[in-house]
């Protein structure tokens, strides 16, 4: 019996000194894996986080695999939801895309609610970086860098409000004071943030340099064209007006380059050309870098022809109504003024057709003719009618050379509700695919690109600034801007040319237009409502497939203040609808766009949940 | 070791009877007599033997022997627990032997609870017990399926794909997310028991209260499966085999009612579909309805036929030109010229083309055998269960080893088991998402032929006019065979050693170690799928996986038994620790030349995206626990429990809780007053009250702030080149250092009955309390990407009753039968959400959530329109209720708000997946040398949400099979006006999601159904027979397995598994994603033999 004692007795001993020991260090296990919060307090933390705040310009988020909802881009915001473009693909293919092309769209909808997750999502992130700077304390940020980081930061902030007011208007204003650990984070929308946003910019152009180390990195004038860009939006013409012509006046890249348009407009829309003179501020797009397409303008992924050199996914088709808008006088202008158009409906099949006619503001007489309806085994030769030459560099037409890639196949390239026209600004050209394309996502073959997405140009800033000129009747100056944007335009070399060898594109280019392109310079703005749509038309035709025109028209609207007259963005758009249902895209069929509603995007039902009353409905949904 | 469990069980009441004897009996006529089972032929210790109408009688000694004073005529009650009560009369003063026959009541049974064994009779809380025999009877290559039917109280919903987990709920559905019960097996808590081998299995308990499962505390809120494994056996050394091989058969017949391609071609004239008509043009060239031309073929240029006809890139054709133009380049799918022959007539059957009849087997060798100083158990067990869908198969090889070894008062061994098991790449049960195999069965055209006109390339929506008008499915028939290359391999190595010694009078301590070491490679290899038209030259693409997980568990109790007088006393108290840790390693690579699996390996092709790893964060979890157990007189039993638990993921000084249970039993058949009553064999009542906890749902990092890094989620090429990008950083996950366990409190009032001696019973009233129940914290999107941290978000409430009862009988020498039958029930009631609303949605499909977990309602109840009809023209669109994109032929959906419009705010609950029971019924009978046994199980109640239709049975979702029910129900609009008043469906037209395929009750179905799970006949050969071979045992036996499902559910099967959603995560109960089927029909002949 003693034994066995002495064994119970060194049994519990055991115990005992094991849980001494291990009871503190067992539960109390190191993070692995993950970074915390403190070992960030650094400078290669801040910079890591900046850097963090950086890649959400694209709209590419951690938390979401549905890209093209929220990319920067705004193909099917911007695009489709106005008059620039068709949903593309099947009628049936992103299903939740259609009601934003057909203004069904209900706040339940889950591409708003991304594209609203990941751009509070990259409020956040600059956040993260104002919030970091007082935290380090071990010396290696001194009190200028850390300004430094929180001025790129708040410019960010800036840049990513302005995104969701663009779409939302009433939407909550998020600093860094908003935090899960403070229990604020149910934020109100009482109303617009205008003034907030201005404020970041306005305290970001306080502090940032002139140039910067790397190129992608917001510097002052990139601060002030953005501040006057958002007096634009608050229609604020007279404050804007000076901002932007210090940026035309003075402005330069981050790089050093004094700021100027392109010889050339393509260079805009070419990988080889990016961060050049024109380029106010972009979203820096890479391939081939390891992300797996993840930072190669994936919110445009889905947008590239189905038909030949890549297999998918033919979204985001340029409309008639776009192509139709390039059609020129016999001075080479645009066809200004609100005109009736007889277009060919389809209706009920293919084979019967009927004449339909719509009221169609800013557009063109005749539809464009086009290969719709036609098989590759048809002949089609490309209309001579004369064209405003942006046209080929903004849509891929039947006949017409695709950039490198050989003559266009129209109709026979896109896919689905079937349109003769293709997206060609997003496209890399073929020479130089090793270099700026890869697989977006691993299974979008070849289409990636690390062409840029220009969220401003210096031929912004001459518009913008035409239009506060026209806004504060200083026509001529308006005219001299427009025209500053259409010169460039003039020089033939800048057009696009046909094939050497049709069969063989590599062998390059003749000097002979493609079509017969004509473009000319305006001579007098009579009255300032003929400048207004003279601008705005030449915004409609220099940005074509940018996803900027849902929100330019909605600013122009005056329901928010905006000098057109009333119902505006609803006339453009049912215009549009009316002139090309039955013929592109069944989902259209029968819909409207509603003034007074559809001119903002719904904050998403999810989020009015989430937030317990804090969130007000936009206006009728 | 049961049996001498028993044995210690009959001399305790030995000691017990003899002390109340002792003042009772009085010397008169001394006869002597001896108590013997009927069954073993072996002494029955502590009989009761008493003089009928008398307070006289005496109790068996360890002889089985008794005296008693007598005289003749007198009747002699002799009873004792687990056999018939027997009444004898004396005739003379002979020795009277008086043979006990077993009453098979399980109050005796010998119950595996936590961290001991008790027996039946002395458990208060609420502990069911699993008839293995009867369980086993089922092939299962997953054990969890086992429990399926076979115990009151525990809900099993299976999946059919061979290695796929099954859903267990033990009393009701417990939390929002994870609620699988704590598994122990052989004294390791682990997190599953698919793995056991069910011939391996002793016993499985199921702890259901918190009486009996607070000793497991925090992990115990959900309840625990108890599995222990079979042990050698002192004596003979025997071997045994038992083993089956069988054939499964896939469902028959038209299983998702896909309509014809002639159908199919009318939908699309019906439904204005001017791009899709193209597809049925006539030899003239023009669309027509019905007609399915011959050909489609699409190349990368165009094709000139002999005769000079141009088919252009793409199209269709009945000119058998066209076949001239066939090319198919492997290594350059841009090169292609594919052509394939349209399927005429009802058209490719999809669904049969990969589910197939194939067969099962399984064969387990078993030896075992030892002395009284050791035993030993071996066995060697492969399992190959081919799934009836093509590529899909489970291999297993395991070898357990059990050994028990005794020196002195030190007793040691182990149990242990190895294994390797092999089944295709993924994850089992992969299938059934939305581009899973199972989903192609009617996400591909039926037009569209298995090959194309080569008869060895596959045919697909590539080969067709551009536009796709054949859909964006895929081939489910390709998919299957590449997939034959994707393998994932396990290795597993799991088991637990112990010491036990009896270190004082009274006192016995115990040490073990245990855990699982587990090794998983995985590879997927997708060749470029050129038969498809969104992907048709895509590059080829492999990945490789790599895991390595280890978790060990320690645990230390000391035991004090002791009895004094009529009180016994049991004590346990224990240490114990738990950690889990692993290591986890993928890579992937694009653009091998060539996929050959001895070829292609990571590093022959171009890195699509940097090799990942993934470091898990270990989880400690450490315990104080003790239990104590005291019963007086055998009558009035308590039993306290109570655990201290500390685990690593919550944060400091919120770590440790305490887990304590009460309960009290009163076994009332042991009154004096009761003993008249010779119909009640025993009767005993119960009720205890107890808090467990549960913490398997919080992220081992969840309270902390967390940082990462990935080229992906937050890297920039800030520098402006093409390729080259800097690294940054992103906020996570955002931590809560509030977070807790989930908190179980349960309460439980039994009855136990064993009557007649011939009905047990046993029924039990619950209520359980669940709060602080932990889910990802739903956050507004002004905090944030980061994860949102594991908060305890709000509180159920389950109450329900889970009756067992079974009756068996002797009805002759020849014919014996038995009849179990359990039935359980739930009410689950969400009473409280902590978040700023009092709902959240769940389960994605394809546009909406299907799932609102709401205050007031059950868990995961669906959420959505309700249809009350479709709007047949347009003034009823105009005066109804309605909603932008409203037309004639859309659905009609209820304003449940009554504003006049349909918004979003007017859906509504539509439908409750959780059963209001469900059950389960096993027959047995034996005649002479036969036996029969036939399993049931149902659920009756529940709904289900059919979210195939979503695919199949509306015009605006993707091309790709349709139903008939479209054809044949769906709203036919002409001019404004539906013609066939009576359709349920919204018209074929391109009309939006709102109208036609949102989340609505038109997807819900009554999900009830009656399952016979098994049926059997086997017949034993004779002893003597036998004998001469040199065999002592052999049964033979052919099955049925689900010969039978009644239901009125549409889809494959009602019984849905809910672990997998459309995106792959975890989703509520009752939503059917196109789940593998769990009712196939399968014969299967098997042997138990023992030499």
């Amino acid at each position: 019996m003693k034994k066995s004692y002495g064994k119970f007795i060194a049994l519990v001993a055991l115990v005992a000194l094991t849980l001494t020991y291990s009871c503190k260090k067992l539960l109390n296990q190191e993070v692995t894996g993950n970074l915390s919060g403190a070992v960030l307090a650094n400078k290669a933390g801040l910079d890591g986080l900046l850097i963090g705040a950086y890649s959400m310009l694209d709209g590419y988020t951690n938390t979401s695999g549905t890209e093209w909802e929220a990319g920067i881009d705004n193909w099917i915001y911007g695009g489709v939801g106005a008059d620039d473009a068709f949903k593309g693909s099947n009628t049936t293919d992103q299903p939740t895309a259609a009601p934003i092309e057909n203004h069904t769209l209900d706040p339940s909808n889950e591409y708003i609610s991304e594209k609203w997750v990941a751009f509070y999502n990259a409020v956040q992130r600059a956040n993260d970086v104002i919030r970091e700077v007082p935290l380090i304390k071990d010396g290696s940020v001194s009190a200028s860098y850390g300004a430094e980081a929180i001025a790129e930061a708040q410019f960010l902030r800036g840049v990513f409000h302005f995104e969701l007011a663009k779409f939302f208007r009433n939407v909550p204003y998020v600093n860094e004071t908003i935090t899960y650990g403070a229990g604020n984070y149910n934020v109100p929308n009482p109303g617009p943030i205008w003034s907030s946003i201005e404020g970041d910019f306005k305290s970001a152009m306080a502090v940032l340099p002139k140039t910067q180390s790397d190129i992608g990195r917001a510097n002052y004038y990139a601060a002030e064209a953005f501040l006057a860009r958002a007096y634009l939006w608050d229609h604020q013409y007279a404050t804007a007006l000076p901002l932007l012509t210090d940026c035309i006046s003075n402005g330069e890249t981050a790089g050093g380059a004094k700021y100027a348009l392109w010889a050339n407009y393509e260079n805009n829309y070419d990988a080889s050309f990016k961060n050049g003179p024109e380029s106010v501020f972009a979203v820096q797009m890479t391939v081939n870098d390891g992300s797996n397409g993840a930072r190669d303008d994936p919110g445009e992924g889905l947008n590239f022809p189905a038909g030949d050199y890549t297999s998918c996914c033919g979204f985001y088709q340029p409309s008639y109504t776009l192509a139709n808008a390039f059609q020129v006088d016999e001075n080479g202008l645009p066809m200004l003024g609100s005109t009736s158009m007889t277009v060919q409906d389809y209706t009920g099949s293919n084979t019967t057709t009927a004449p339909v006619t719509a009221n169609i503001p800013n557009s063109s007489i005749t539809n464009l003719p086009n290969d719709h309806g036609l098989t590759a085994a048809n002949e089609f030769t490309p209309p001579t009618n004369a064209l405003d030459p942006r046209i080929d560099w903004t849509l891929g037409r039947r006949g017409i050379p695709y950039r490198d890639w050989g003559i266009c196949g129209g109709e026979q390239w896109s896919r689905g509700d079937l349109c003769p026209y293709n997206p060609i600004k997003n496209v890399f050209n073929e020479a130089q695919q090793a270099s700026t394309a890869d697989n977006n996502g691993g299974w979008a073959t070849n289409q990636g690109t690390s062409d840029n997405y220009n969220m401003i140009t210096v031929a912004d800033l001459y518009l913008y600034r035409a239009e506060c000129e026209v806004e504060g009747n200083m026509l001529s100056n308006a005219m001299a801007d427009v025209n500053v944007v259409r010169a460039r335009m003039q020089n033939p070399a800048g057009w696009v040319h046909t094939y050497v060898d049709n069969s063989n594109p590599a062998a390059g280019f003749t000097t002979t237009p493609a079509a017969n392109y004509q473009i000319g310079l305006y001579s007098s703005f009579a009255s300032q409502s003929y400048a207004r749509e003279a601008v705005h038309m030449e915004e409609q035709l220099e940005f074509g497939m940018e996803g900027h025109r849902f929100f330019d028209l909605q600013r122009w609207d005056p329901l928010y203040g905006g000098p057109e007259a009333a119902q505006y963005m609803a006339n453009v758009i049912n215009g549009h609808i009316a002139a090309v249902t039955r013929i592109a895209n069944p989902v259209l069929d029968g819909h409207t766009f509603t003034a007074g509603k559809n001119e903002l995007y719904p904050i998403p039902l999810g989020q009015i949940d989430l937030e317990a009353g804090q969130l007000k409905q936009n206006p009728n949904y | 070791m049961f049996k001498s469990l028993l044995l210690k069980g009959r001399t305790l009441s030995l000691l017990l009877c003899c002390l109340v004897s002792s003042l009772v009996v009085t010397a008169q006529t001394k006869h002597t007599g001896k108590v013997i089972g009927a069954d073993d032929k072996l002494p029955v210790v502590g009989a009761s033997v008493r003089i009928k109408g008398t307070n006289t009688g005496a109790v068996t000694d360890v002889n089985g022997d008794f005296t008693l004073a007598l005289s003749p005529g007198n009747v002699l009650v002799v009873s004792y627990i687990g056999y018939v009560t027997q009444e004898v009369t004396v005739r003379s003063g002979d020795f009277i032997t008086i043979s006990l026959e077993p009453s098979a009541s399980t109050l005796n049974e010998v119950v595996v609870t936590g961290y001991q064994t008790q027996l039946k009779k002395d458990i208060v809380g609420s502990v069911a017990t699993v008839d293995v025999g009867d369980a086993k009877k089922v092939a299962a290559t997953s054990s969890e399926q086992l429990l399926q039917g076979q115990a009151a109280g525990v809900t099993v919903v299976n999946n059919g794909a061979p290695g796929s987990p099954s859903n267990i709920y033990i009393r009701g559905l417990g939390n929002f997310s994870n609620t699988t019960p704590l598994y122990v097996v052989d004294g390791v808590q682990v997190s599953d028991m698919s793995l056991v081998n069910p011939n391996d299995i002793e016993s499985i308990s199921v702890l259901k209260d918190a009486g009996s499962a607070a000793i497991y505390g925090v992990a115990g809120g959900n309840g625990v499966v108890v599995v222990t494994t079979k042990r050698g056996k002192a004596g003979k050394t025997t071997i045994s085999y038992d083993g089956f091989y069988g054939d499964q058969q896939p469902l028959s017949g038209n299983v998702f009612d896909i309509m014809t391609p002639a159908d199919q071609s009318i939908e699309a004239f019906r439904a204005n579909d001017v791009a899709t008509e193209g597809l049925y043009l006539n030899p003239s060239g023009v669309p027509t309805a019905g007609y399915i031309p011959t050909y489609g073929y699409h190349g990368a240029t165009a094709y000139t036929g002999t005769d000079g006809t141009n088919f252009g890139v793409a199209g269709v054709t009945s000119n058998p030109e066209i076949l001239g133009a066939y090319h198919f380049d492997a290594n350059v799918p841009g090169n292609d010229f594919l052509v394939q022959q349209f399927a005429t007539g009802s058209g490719t059957d999809w669904y049969h083309s990969v589910f197939k009849n194939a067969p099962e087997e399984q064969h387990t060798i078993t030896a075992s055998g030892g002395t009284d100083k050791s035993t030993f158990l071996y066995s060697l067990n492969y399992i190959n269960q081919t799934g009836t869908l093509l590529s899909n198969y489970e291999k297993r090889y395991q070898a357990r080893v059990n050994t028990n070894f005794s020196v002195g008062h030190v007793r040691f061994g182990e149990t242990g088991d190895a294994t390797y098991r092999e089944n295709i790449g993924g994850y089992p049960g992969d299938e059934q998402q939305e581009a899973g195999i199972i989903s192609y069965t009617y996400r591909e055209m039926p037009i569209i032929p298995i090959y194309d006109v080569s008869g060895v390339n596959y045919g697909g929506g590539y080969d067709g006019p551009t536009g796709e008008p054949l859909g964006n499915g895929s081939n489910p028939y390709a998919q299957a065979i590449r997939n034959e290359q994707n393998h994932a391999r396990f290795v597993y190595v799991e088991g637990n050693v112990f010491a036990e010694a009896d270190i004082a009078k009274y006192f016995t301590a115990r040490m073990a170690f245990g855990g699982r070491l587990y090794n998983q490679y995985y590879n997927d290899i997708n060749p470029t799928t050129y038969e498809d038209y969104e992907s048709h030259a895509n590059p080829n693409e492999i990945d490789e996986h790599e895991q390595l997980f280890t978790n060990y568990n320690w645990t230390n109790t000391i035991n004090y038994k002791e009895t004094f007088g009529k009180h016994n006393v049991n004590v346990i108290a224990g240490y114990e620790q738990r950690y889990s840790t692993g290591r986890e390693l993928n890579a992937y690579n694009t653009g091998l030349f060539s996929l050959d699996p001895a070829y292609a390996q990571i590093g022959y092709g171009t890195p699509s995206q940097a090799p990942t790893s993934t470091n898990e964060q270990p989880v400690a979890i450490e315990s104080f626990f003790g239990k104590l157990d005291y019963s007086y007189n055998d009558r009035y039993i308590l039993t306290a429990t109570v655990r201290r638990d500390g685990i690593s993921t919550l944060y400091p000084g919120k770590q440790w809780g305490t887990f304590p249970s009460i309960g009290v039993a009163w076994r009332i058949s042991q009154e004096d007053f009761m003993k008249g009553i010779s119909w009640i064999n025993d009767l005993k009542l119960r009720g205890s009250y107890g808090v467990a906890g549960y913490s398997a749902n919080v992220p081992a990092t969840n309270p902390y702030s967390l940082y990462a890094s990935g080229p992906g989620a937050s890297y920039y090429g800030i520098n402006g080149g093409n390729s080259s990008i800097t690294q940054g950083f992103y906020n996570s996950t955002l931590g809560n250092p509030n977070t807790t366990w989930e908190q179980d409190k349960t309460t439980n009032v039994a009855i136990d009955a064993a009557l007649f001696n011939h009905f047990d019973l046993t029924a039990e009233w619950y209520k359980k309390e669940s709060s602080g129940l932990l889910f990802g914290a739903t956050l507004p999107a002004t905090l944030g990407g980061a994860q949102p941290p594991v908060v305890n978000i709000g509180d159920v409430v389950n109450k329900g009753l889970d009756i067992s009862l079974s009756y068996h009988d002797r009805i002759s020498q020849d014919v014996t039968f038995s009849i179990g039958a359990n039935i359980t029930t739930y009410k689950n009631d969400i009473v409280k959400e902590t978040g700023v609303s009092n709902f959240f949605d769940t389960a994605s499909n394809r546009d909406n959530d299907i799932v609102r977990d709401e205050v007031g309602h059950p868990i995961g109840e669906f959420f959505g329109y309700q249809v009350t009809g479709i709007y047949q023209n347009a003034s009823q669109v105009s005066s109804l209720p309605g909603y932008a994109g409203a037309a004639p032929g859309s659905f009609i959906y209820k304003d449940v708000d009554g504003d006049g419009q349909i918004t979003p705010n007017d859906r509504t609950f539509i439908g409750n997946p959780n059963p209001n029971f469900t059950y389960g019924v096993n027959l047995n009978a034996t005649f002479k040398q036969f036996d029969f046994s036939m399993v049931l199980y149902g659920s009756q109640g529940n709904k289900d949400y059919n979210y195939t239709e979503y695919w199949t049975d509306f015009y605006s979702t993707f091309q790709g099979g349709k139903s008939l029910r479209m054809f044949n129900d769906a709203a036919i609009v002409s001019n404004g006006v539906v013609t066939n008043p009576n359709a349920t469906l919204s018209a074929s037209s391109f009309a939006q999601a709102l109208g036609s395929s949102t989340t609505s009750s038109y997807y819900v179905q009554d999900g009830s159904f009656l399952k016979c799970r098994v049926l059997q006949v086997g017949y034993s050969l004779s002893p003597s027979v036998l004998k001469t071979i040199g065999i002592s045992k052999l049964h033979i036996y052919a099955q049925v397995t689900n010969l039978f499902t009644i239901t009125k559910y549409t889809g494959q099967d009602p019984e849905l598994v809910s672990s997998i959603d459309n995106n792959g995560g975890g989703a509520p109960l009752g939503i059917d994603y196109g789940a593998y089927p769990a009712n196939q029909r399968a014969f299967i002949f098997g042997a138990n033999v023992t030499f």
